[in-house]
């Protein structure tokens, strides 16, 4: 192996590499642009669908109004965000009706009233209303809330009226409080929520980096003519699959690089305008001191060497450029799929954890930003990817040195 | 310059079983001479160049070239030889200049030569005026002569021209032909396949008939004229395999 060949190479297929406005996107443009674009606007449609809703008017009918309390009565008709539409009649038709409204969205919440309510209030005997809402719905499912809050403490009024009445103090029937004190830190949170989401984009951001040049460095080459004219050019077959391996391993740990770099920017900035929405603990606090920067892109090395060298077989196994391309699509689908673990919640790394390629890289990289890695786990899971990577490379080395695959047109 | 000794290549297909593609073929080419290889397609005479310029490696049998074995060194042989071929394609996103040079790194010479040969290369070829501009910017023409520089940038002995002129139109086949000559002029051992019988008896001075993986014929031309009985190439070729 001539190291100035396997350079001259190298520094070729860069050029080209760079030239090529298709990779540059890839690896380029997307990791920096399109996700945390897209990230901010899912996010920012999310809220602002969540807000408007909040902010809009429920529809709320009560079936039996002239049964209601009058205190209760007011109580709804003052509310704020809530619209009242009361009618004293009850026949089956109009209940029906009413039903289908609902249903069909023209109502968010019909409030049934039984017959004798008010007095059974007065009377201190059982009864119960009803709150008829569609929980599939988001905007029926909060004026079901809305209401049920208004009941709530028309009910605790009523309770606070009959203690009184009877000279008991309000202690008796609530003796003690229950407090919810939430425990995790700030990172924990974090690292559980939208941790899990950056180490599936960093790999899929490494793979679709490394895609184009692999597919262009060999069924590209295979497609134009111009792998013969390297085949009868004196670089012996192992000096240009290194070569060539190592761009395509560049161009993936350049695109996973600036994912986690420009998704670090878009976590701040998030972090930032959401301060104020009491979100702040799930978005801050992620850990991403150099230690940890380093770790992910160490993590990242080895992947992006399965990738490159995976992409490179297949690519020059392809007949052309089209072929590859339909072989990485399938093939990336069980690739990422590994890489997915890290959103489900709940799967911890574990010694054997850390021994599965990919699924490994992902959590290692999730429990890293939540700042509760054990370096053990992660040194076994380098390992177990370093192995693979170097096997991987065996393999194309030999991949590349047969002539059925070289030359199947 | 160019000594074939029993040279075979067998596929296994899983198809066809064992395809004989190439099957102990053995001849000799000089410097200074044209030797062309003419066949239909898939008579295997892509396979004979491509054992010769080592991209594949034969079953049995073995070749010489410029005196290098083909199985013992192969590396040393491929920098003996220049290969073109009418499929041969050329880098789009790089300049005559970076692909020529290119190529000259793959080939070991050193910077200062690349240069100075280039621009020899260059003016060969008249090609000065779009030396810079990218590949895929470039007329047929103009990207086949960059094909040809990038053949003879290290000034091999041995030429290899496995169809050249196949989908060319006639001013780059033009090129090609006047090359070959021109090859044949400063003494180089050429060998180039064709299955076009015209362009054999124009350029060749010597030529086997290959049909099947073997040679039915060899001589110069008009020794394999006088065999078959002919005074034209084609009918020649057709009396000789017995189609």
């Amino acid at each position: 192996m001539r190291l100035r060949t396997v350079r001259a190479i190298y520094r070729k297929e860069m050029k080209e590499t760079i030239r090529d406005r298709r990779t540059l996107v890839l690896m380029i443009v997307v990791p920096v642009l399109a996700i945390p674009l897209l990230m901010m606007f899912s996010t920012h449609l999310m809220i602002s669908q969540f807000k408007r809703v909040a902010e809009e008017t429920s529809r709320v009918a009560v079936m039996g109004a002239e049964h209601l309390p009058e205190e209760l009565g007011r109580n709804l008709g003052e509310a704020e965000g809530l619209s009242l539409e009361t009618r004293a009649a009850l026949s089956d038709r109009d209940s029906t009706a009413w039903m289908k409204a609902l249903d069909e969205g023209e109502l968010d919440v019909v409030l049934i009233v039984p017959p004798g309510f008010e007095r059974a209030l007065l009377d201190e005997s059982p009864t119960k209303i009803e709150i008829a809402y569609d929980k599939a719905e988001i905007r029926s499912d909060m004026a079901a809330d809305k209401v049920s809050g208004l009941l709530e403490s028309y009910r605790d009024d009523v309770v606070r009226d009959r203690l009184r009445q009877r000279d008991i103090p309000e202690e008796v029937i609530l003796p003690f409080e229950s407090v919810l004190r939430n425990m995790a830190s700030a990172r924990k949170l974090a690292g559980q929520s939208i941790g899990g989401l950056l180490p599936y984009l960093i790999i899929l951001m490494c793979f679709t980096g490394a895609m184009y040049p692999a597919i262009d460095l060999a069924a590209g080459e295979k497609e134009r003519g111009t792998l013969e004219t390297l085949l009868v050019s004196p670089a012996s077959r192992g000096e240009f699959v290194i070569g060539k391996y190592l761009v395509v391993l560049t161009t993936g740990i350049i695109a996973a690089a600036l994912s986690l770099a420009s998704l670090l920017a878009w976590v701040k900035y998030m972090a930032g305008i959401m301060g104020g929405a009491g979100e702040e603990e799930t978005l801050v606090g992620l850990q991403f001191d150099p230690a940890t920067v380093g770790l992910i892109l160490l993590m990242m090395l080895p992947t992006a060497a399965i990738f490159g060298g995976v992409l490179l077989s297949i690519s020059v196994f392809a007949r052309s450029f089209k072929e590859a391309q339909n072989y990485i699509t399938a093939f990336m689908m069980i690739i990422l799929f590994p890489a997915f673990v890290s959103l489900v919640p709940g799967i911890k790394l574990s010694h054997r954890m850390a021994l599965i390629p990919i699924v490994n890289v992902s959590l290692t990289i999730k429990t890293a930003l939540s700042g509760t890695l054990e370096w053990s786990y992660a040194a076994t899971a380098g390992l177990s990817m370093a192995v693979l990577a170097a096997l991987i490379l065996l393999f194309v080395k030999k991949w590349f040195e047969r002539e059925s695959v070289l030359f199947r047109m | 310059m160019i000594e074939a000794r029993e040279l075979s290549k067998h596929f296994k297909d899983g198809k066809r079983g064992l395809v004989r593609a190439v099957d102990g073929i053995s001849f000799e080419c000089k410097g200074g001479e044209v030797y062309g290889l003419l066949g239909p397609n898939g008579a295997g005479k892509t396979t004979t160049l491509r054992l010769l310029s080592t991209s594949l490696r034969p079953t049995s049998g073995t070749a010489l070239v410029n005196g290098i074995d083909v199985v013992s060194n192969p590396e040393k042989v491929r920098s003996q030889i220049g290969f073109l071929s009418g499929n041969t394609g050329i880098y789009g996103r790089l300049t005559p200049r970076e692909m020529v040079g290119y190529f000259g790194e793959l080939y070991g010479m050193s910077d200062e030569i690349i240069t100075k040969r280039t621009d020899e290369v260059f003016s060969m070829l008249d090609m000065h005026d779009f030396a810079d501009v990218r590949n895929e910017k470039l007329s047929t023409g103009m990207k086949q002569k960059v094909s040809i520089a990038r053949a003879v940038i290290h000034d091999p002995p041995v030429m290899v021209f496995d169809e050249p002129t196949t989908g060319l139109d006639v001013m780059s086949s033009r090129t090609i032909v006047e090359f070959i000559r021109r090859c044949r002029d400063e003494n180089k051992c050429v060998i180039f396949s064709t299955h076009i019988m015209s362009e054999a008896m124009r350029l060749c001075d010597r030529a086997a008939i290959i049909h099947k993986g073997r040679i039915f014929a060899s001589g110069s031309i008009q020794e394999i004229l006088e065999r078959a009985g002919e005074d034209n190439l084609e009918d020649a070729f057709i009396k000789i395999v017995g189609e």
